[in-house]
């Protein structure tokens, strides 16, 4: 008895049509994930330069706190008076409990205003904190 | 007569092979683009809030190290002005001779500042310390596991060990009243 090769007589193609389609799916999935939020910074600062820097590597975590020229603090998007931190850092622990405050500081302003800040944050219990810094090269 | 033959139908076909690649390439270019700037700083927590007066305890002068940076940009180290890039190699040895210490017993930097202190100088400064604990902690990595202190896994055994020995305290001291 013979024995025949079954042949398929389809065409053998995959279909490519739809490959594009998942890369964009990727694509998309990469840009939604990736958490670029871009703060609409309204005070002038430089920040101070520092070797023992660590890096905050979960960026969830941070809430900013600027302080600028002139004293001007900022926390979001906007300009605040120093007796307002407290409440908004207790509302910022109330959705993220372990919370970073992250000190962007300009680096000619006096320890005063970054020390007002610091007792307030205490009140509210947000004592993770961490005064930001490039990198001394 | 002319005869009309009736075209051969051919199914026009776009060539989708290579649209693949050209969204990988889309990708990459995005991949490559966008700079996520990583938050780099000096972490610290701050000590608790107290309604009340804060407890003075007394600590040996062994244990202790006041850092005081005042409104005129001058630091002192146990109240000795000192060079702010000496601080390091100073603290250095106090830190390394108490790793096998009891943690009752080992070194507490204690950080004031003037309200008009520049925060620049105390950034460095505060950078010191910080750069004393890290090299001692990877001294002593290098020296036990071999390896480098950035190859350390957060919870860790390793990193347990390290926090244990060599424990990063570093106290703010509570501002005076103002006058």
């Amino acid at each position: 008895m013979a024995f025949e090769k079954k042949r398929a007589t389809s065409k053998q193609d995959i279909p490519t049509a739809s490959l594009p389609d998942i890369i964009f799916m990727l694509l998309l999935f990469f840009m939604v994930s990736t958490t670029l939020k871009e703060f609409n910074v309204l005070v002038k600062f430089t920040l101070p330069e520092a070797e023992a820097i660590e890096k905050i590597e979960n960026k969830r975590l941070v809430a900013y706190v600027w302080v600028g020229k002139g004293d001007k603090i900022q926390i979001d998007d906007s300009i605040i008076e120093l007796k307002e931190i407290g409440e908004i850092m207790y509302a910022k622990r109330q959705s993220i409990p372990n919370v970073i405050v992250s000190f962007r500081v300009d680096k000619d302003s006096k320890m005063g205003v970054v020390t007002d800040i610091q007792q307030e944050l205490r009140k509210v219990h947000c004592r993770r904190i961490n005064y930001s810094a490039r990198f001394k090269s | 007569m002319v005869s009309f033959k009736k075209r051969k139908k051919n199914p026009a076909e776009i060539p989708t092979s290579s649209m693949a690649d050209i969204a990988f390439l889309l990708l990459i270019f995005f991949l490559v683009s966008t700079n996520i700037d990583v938050d780099t700083g000096i972490g610290l927590t701050l000590p608790e809030w107290t309604e009340d007066k804060p407890i003075e305890i007394k600590m040996g002068a062994d244990r202790l190290i006041t850092l005081n940076i005042n409104e005129f940009g001058d630091v002192l180290l146990n109240n000795e002005i000192f060079p702010v890039p000496r601080i390091r190699e100073n603290l250095i040895e106090k830190i390394r001779s108490k790793i096998e210490l009891p943690a009752e017993k080992k070194l507490v930097v204690s950080v004031k500042t003037d309200r008009k202190t520049n925060y620049n100088l105390y950034i460095q400064a505060l950078d010191q310390v910080k750069a004393a604990y890290f090299q001692v902690r990877e001294e002593y990595s290098l020296s036990k596991w071999g390896k480098k202190l950035v190859d350390i896994k957060d919870n860790s055994p390793e990193e347990k060990e390290l926090r244990e020995k060599i424990p990063i305290t570093i106290s703010i001291a509570e501002p005076e009243e103002v006058k």
